[in-house]
């Protein structure tokens, strides 16, 4: 299998000085298409560090980072932009969702920003909210749902423009472990239905478990 | 549990919010000196006003005292009174023991004067008047005289003059100035003549030259030192003669035995003239008024005339106006200043919200979380409220407390409200009913609470207004009227934008342009937050109140002017050259510039009876269509009332003596004339006597046309009444307000905009993160603020207007502007455009300094940094 991600000799540094933090040190790995890779790592280690650099929202001060063919570190912001539009999506650990927007609004927001068609886009919602097992949600806001279906609301958004590359960070951070579990699950299932790649920061065993890799990450370095 | 003061929590969190605290400062600050001085300065600005109309009003605001001679006849003639200047001051003594020690306070000296009948100059030579005059004031007026000697009496000081005698001979001094002007030499024979021909013996036995031609004894018989040329524009040239306590008994000889006019003239001293003295004098003079002798009596009793009444009347009138618009507009100020600094204390508490509620969590009580904030609020406001009260005492060498106070009180207790309602509701336990209508009971019973607030201020408003219209301004409530209906405007306001962009969001989701839905959906979620749009509505809404008042007072101040002259310029005649003001007005209407030039008669003395009722009205006899571009017949009359005496369908009669009375009907309504409230126009073939005494010239060159005639320009009028210092100080409150208004108004969109910009670019940066540009992003951003800047920016003008034409009647304004019917309310409309530019383009400027404040916070951070959806 060809790798969608391909990170080289990555370094990441924040501050100045005697007072320099080196979140990553020299990182480098692939993600090879399709797969689910979970990114494990103390709390600090630079996992959330790692997750923004791949995904365009945070440039390395040295080494590259390709996605889908495309050198991230290369872009620029409207470059970026076009590359979060089409190919990267988010799942947040808070959810980030619009909160006067109902489910099936807040699902077909990345579709409204590709300009797709209103008919394409509603179908397209409606599959996703099925998918995430929320097609008797559809009409409701985020505040009136629980953690759980808004983690799952936020999972169909970030999968609505069919993108490459999902990448989620502590997606389960917020929520209790049964409704953890079953978000994992979820994330685990649309992996295979969908064919995106997925790279997913966490600390719980059961999404380790579900994991075609487990990426060990301390002290910006990656494991052997 | 924490208990006491933590010293170094209060230093950090004075640090870490010093923006705002300043801002917070700053408001106070502006407010403390503004509310503080305004009073005081109100005050002087009433002293001012009172000595501007004192002197403005000249000769009328003088107390002149009369009282008829002592008899002279003697069995076969008139004996000659060798005391007579003893008498004339005796009378200036009786006067000024009359006058009371408190009224003399207020008054210069006295001054006696005794003043003859005009005479005319029969020498031949070109029209000329004279007169003679004895002035005394103490030892004054000092003269040096330059020829001949000071007029002396004859030889046998006690002589008897028969009745039918030769004129008897007076001696009179000249002044320099007189003397080189007409060639009189001292021992000179003035050949004079009384109105009915007889002529008078006068000798100039002197030429003087006064020690000080400013005293003010002059200023009683100016004419005794200067000539005045040409003065009624008919060419006449006045002089006069002056007089001695030597030749006084023979000036009184010369002429009937009550001819000469003896007075004693009191002056009002305008430097010590004040606003809380005025009020005394004018009682005391309507008293001395009151008492003194009635014109028929023949005894010595001393006659008070005096306009100052008048004057204190109307001055009063203007000041207790200007002083209720001054506390209209402190009203107004103070709102703003409430509301934006209700809007720094819910940024602060929100900036606070994690450490207040953490230190809450660690079991800190709320009195102690209040009290640190209460003396860190305290510290700030009374510094600030501190400075700008030292400078209004500064400036105004007192301080207006009680308008200080809501500020101040607001400035320090808002804080700590606030963050002890915050760190409360953020770590009570929240016992959710299991009930469903209890819940929804629970649910019901904030809305209603919000409701009875809002009904409340609603109630109150049409209150304040109704109180206004049916009481006029006053002290209490209606003085309120304008920033409670202009608060009562914002409540509704507030209540309409949810709904507003709930149906934008709807539409836009039918759209295909995802910016306005995400846009909308974040102005959505915020246009909840009553306060800011209160805040920023009352304060846009405020300003153009002020704004339109100030251009209401601005455009009625031409418009009285207008009415006041009635043409741009206005010409009153003499009695002297009204036989030539025909001629005198074609002269006018020949010169260049010259457009339009109408004459006609104008008294004040006609008796008019309308409906059966005596009516004090202004008759006004012209050619109609001239003056209206109405032509009357002779039986109709244009009528002009402020009550109801006179209107239109009024059977107007009008007494002459011995004719019968001009009877006419009321066909319309007439112009305002001179000022006057009660007006009838007839037409000149109405049949009634009507030699013109004024002349109303328009044109450009109205005044260059009328040179050398006493006048009244129309501009003038205008700028003397827009410098007057109630009218001035006034307008400049009514700027400064407004400018202030409009300053809390920006800040308070600043501070809203701050305090939502947190969640505002957390919610840009999860949308970048679905692919969105930083320019989509700013725009969504500039969606959020806009439409509270759209309600501010057109609602709080449009509101501002609206409230500013339901108030502009009962205000009163045309006391202020010199109109005779309340000025109608005039939109600046170039001006409020401004506004509303200045605070749709505050929008994108907030937008880009935000978003370049947050540049440095990294997109990355959004996943990083958690928040609630």
């Amino acid at each position: 299998m060809t790798a969608l991600v391909s990170v080289r000799d990555v370094h990441r540094r924040f501050g100045s000085g005697p007072a320099t933090v080196h979140a990553l040190r020299g990182v480098s790995f692939d993600v090879e298409a399709g797969s689910m890779v979970a990114l494990v790592g103390r709390s600090g280690s630079g996992k959330t560090t790692l997750l923004n650099v791949v995904g365009g929202l945070d440039r390395p001060d040295e080494g590259t980072v390709v996605v889908d063919g495309d050198e991230v570190t290369g872009l620029d912001e409207d470059g970026l932009s076009r590359l979060r539009r089409e190919r990267v999506s988010y799942v947040f650990q808070t959810f980030g969702l619009i909160p006067v927007l109902s489910a099936a609004e807040n699902v077909g927001a990345p579709l409204r920003l590709a300009r797709t068609p209103a008919a394409d886009r509603e179908q397209r919602v409606a599959l996703l909210l099925e998918l995430v097992g929320l097609s008797g949600h559809a009409a409701q806001r985020p505040s009136e749902m629980s953690g759980g279906q808004q983690q799952r609301v936020a999972i169909a958004r970030a999968l609505a423009a069919s993108p490459r590359l999902l990448i989620a960070d502590e997606p389960t951070g917020q929520l209790d472990a049964e409704t953890g579990r079953s978000v994992m699950a979820l994330l685990r299932a649309v992996v295979e239905s969908e064919g995106v790649t997925a790279l997913v920061s966490t600390h719980d065993p059961v999404m380790m478990a579900l994991a075609d890799r487990v990426i060990r990450i301390s002290d910006g370095q990656v494991d052997a | 549990m924490r208990t006491g003061l933590h010293g170094a929590s209060i230093r950090g969190r004075i640090r870490a919010d010093a923006g705002p605290l300043l801002l917070s400062a700053l408001v106070v600050l502006l407010v403390s000196l503004l509310a503080g001085a305004v009073p005081g300065l109100m005050e002087k600005t009433a002293d001012e006003a009172v000595r501007d109309a004192v002197q403005r009003a000249g000769n009328s605001a003088k107390i002149t005292v009369s009282a008829r001679w002592e008899p002279d006849d003697t069995l076969n003639g008139r004996a000659r009174l060798p005391r007579l200047a003893d008498d004339v001051n005796d009378l200036r003594l009786r006067a000024l023991d009359e006058l009371g020690s408190e009224l003399q306070a207020m008054m210069r000296p006295p001054v006696a004067a005794v003043i003859s009948p005009t005479l005319k100059v029969t020498d031949g030579s070109v029209l000329r008047t004279f007169r003679m005059a004895y002035l005394a004031a103490g030892d004054g007026p000092q003269v040096t005289w330059t020829a001949g000697t000071a007029p002396a009496a004859p030889a046998d000081d006690t002589a008897e003059v028969g009745w039918y005698a030769p004129p008897w001979r007076v001696q009179v001094g000249v002044s320099e100035t007189a003397a080189d002007l007409f060639g009189v030499r001292a021992g000179a024979l003035l050949k004079v003549a009384d109105e009915r021909g007889n002529t008078k013996n006068v000798q100039v036995s002197g030429i003087f030259r006064p020690v000080d031609p400013a005293d003010p004894v002059w200023a009683e018989a100016p004419w005794l030192l200067n000539p005045a040329a040409d003065a009624d524009g008919a060419g006449t040239t006045r002089f006069g003669g002056l007089l001695t306590a030597g030749s006084l008994p023979d000036a009184r000889l010369a002429f009937g035995p009550d001819e000469l006019e003896r007075t004693v003239v009191f002056s009002p001293d305008t430097t010590v003239l004040t606003w809380s003295a005025a009020r005394t004098v004018n009682a005391t003079v309507v008293s001395l008024q009151a008492r003194s002798a009635s014109s028929n009596a023949v005894d010595t009793t001393t006659t008070w005339r005096t306009g100052l009444d008048s004057v204190l009347d109307e001055v009063t009138a203007q000041v207790e106006t200007a002083e209720v618009h001054a506390s209209v507009l402190l009203a107004a100020i103070l709102a703003g200043a409430v509301l934006v600094l209700l809007l720094a204390a819910d940024l602060l508490v929100r900036r606070r919200s994690p450490a207040l509620i953490l230190a809450r969590q660690r079991g800190a009580a709320l009195t102690a979380l209040g009290a640190e904030l209460l003396a860190e609020s305290a510290l700030v406001a009374l510094a600030a409220a501190g400075a700008g009260c030292a400078a209004a005492l500064l400036v105004t060498g007192g301080v207006a407390w009680l308008w200080v106070a809501p500020v101040l009180v607001t400035a320090v207790a808002a804080v700590p409200a606030y963050g002890i309602l915050h760190a409360a509701s953020a770590t009570r336990d929240r016992k959710t009913p299991a009930n469903r209508s209890a819940r929804r009971w629970a649910r019901h019973t904030g809305a209603l609470r919000r409701a009875a607030a809002e009904i409340a201020v609603l109630v109150a408003a049409a209150a304040a207004i109704v109180a206004l219209h049916q009481r006029g301004l006053g002290s209490g409530l209606p003085v309120l009227a304008p920033t409670l209906a202009v608060i009562a405007g914002a409540v509704l306001l507030v209540r309409l934008l949810p709904p507003v962009t709930h149906l934008a969001l709807r539409w836009s989701l039918r759209s295909r342009r995802p910016l306005a839905v995400f846009g909308t959906a974040q102005a959505s979620a915020t246009s909840g937050r009553a306060l800011p749009v209160a805040a920023l509505v009352t304060s846009t809404a405020l300003a153009s109140f002020a704004l339109v008042t100030a251009a209401t007072v601005d455009h009625g101040l031409a418009g009285g002017a207008q009415e006041t002259v009635g043409a741009d310029v206005r010409a009153d005649l003499t009695d002297d050259a009204a036989a030539t003001t025909d001629e005198t007005a074609r002269r006018i209407a020949a010169a260049p510039g010259v457009t339009g030039v109408v004459t006609g008669h104008v008294t004040d003395s006609a008796q008019i009876v309308a409906d059966g009722r005596l009516v004090p009205a202004r008759l006004v006899i012209v050619d109609s269509r001239a003056l209206t571009g109405t032509a009357l017949t002779g039986a109709q009359a244009l009528v002009r009332s402020a009550g109801d005496a006179l209107h239109e369908g009024s059977i107007v009669d009008i007494l002459q003596p011995g004719k019968p009375a001009v009877r006419l009907t009321a066909s319309g309504a007439a112009p305002a004339v001179g000022g006057a409230t009660e007006v009838v126009i007839v037409d000149v073939t109405a049949g009634l006597p009507a030699p013109p005494n004024t002349i109303w010239v328009t044109g450009p060159g109205a005044t260059q046309a009328t040179d050398g005639l006493t006048v009244v320009s129309r501009t003038e009028v205008a700028r003397s009444r827009r410098a007057a210092p109630l009218v001035a100080g006034l307008l400049r409150l009514t700027w400064a307000a407004a400018a202030f208004l409009l300053l809390t108004g920006l800040l308070g969109f600043a501070l809203t905009a701050a305090a939502g910009a947190p969640g505002r670019w957390l919610t840009v940066s999860r949308l970048r993160t679905l692919g969105l540009t930083p320019r989509q992003g700013r725009l969504i951003a500039a969606g959020e603020l806009l439409p509270v800047a759209t309600v501010a920016a057109v609602g709080g003008p449009l509101l501002g207007a609206l409230v500013a034409a339901m108030t502009t009647g009962p205000l009163g304004l045309r006391v202020l502007t010199g109109q005779v019917t309340d000025p109608a309310t005039v939109l600046p409309w170039a001006v409020l455009a401004a506004v509303v530019a200045l605070f749709l383009s505050a929008v994108p400027l907030l937008v880009r300094v935000e978003a370049a404040l947050r540049r440095r916070l990294r997109l990355a951070e959004v996943l990083r940094v958690g928040g609630p959806t």
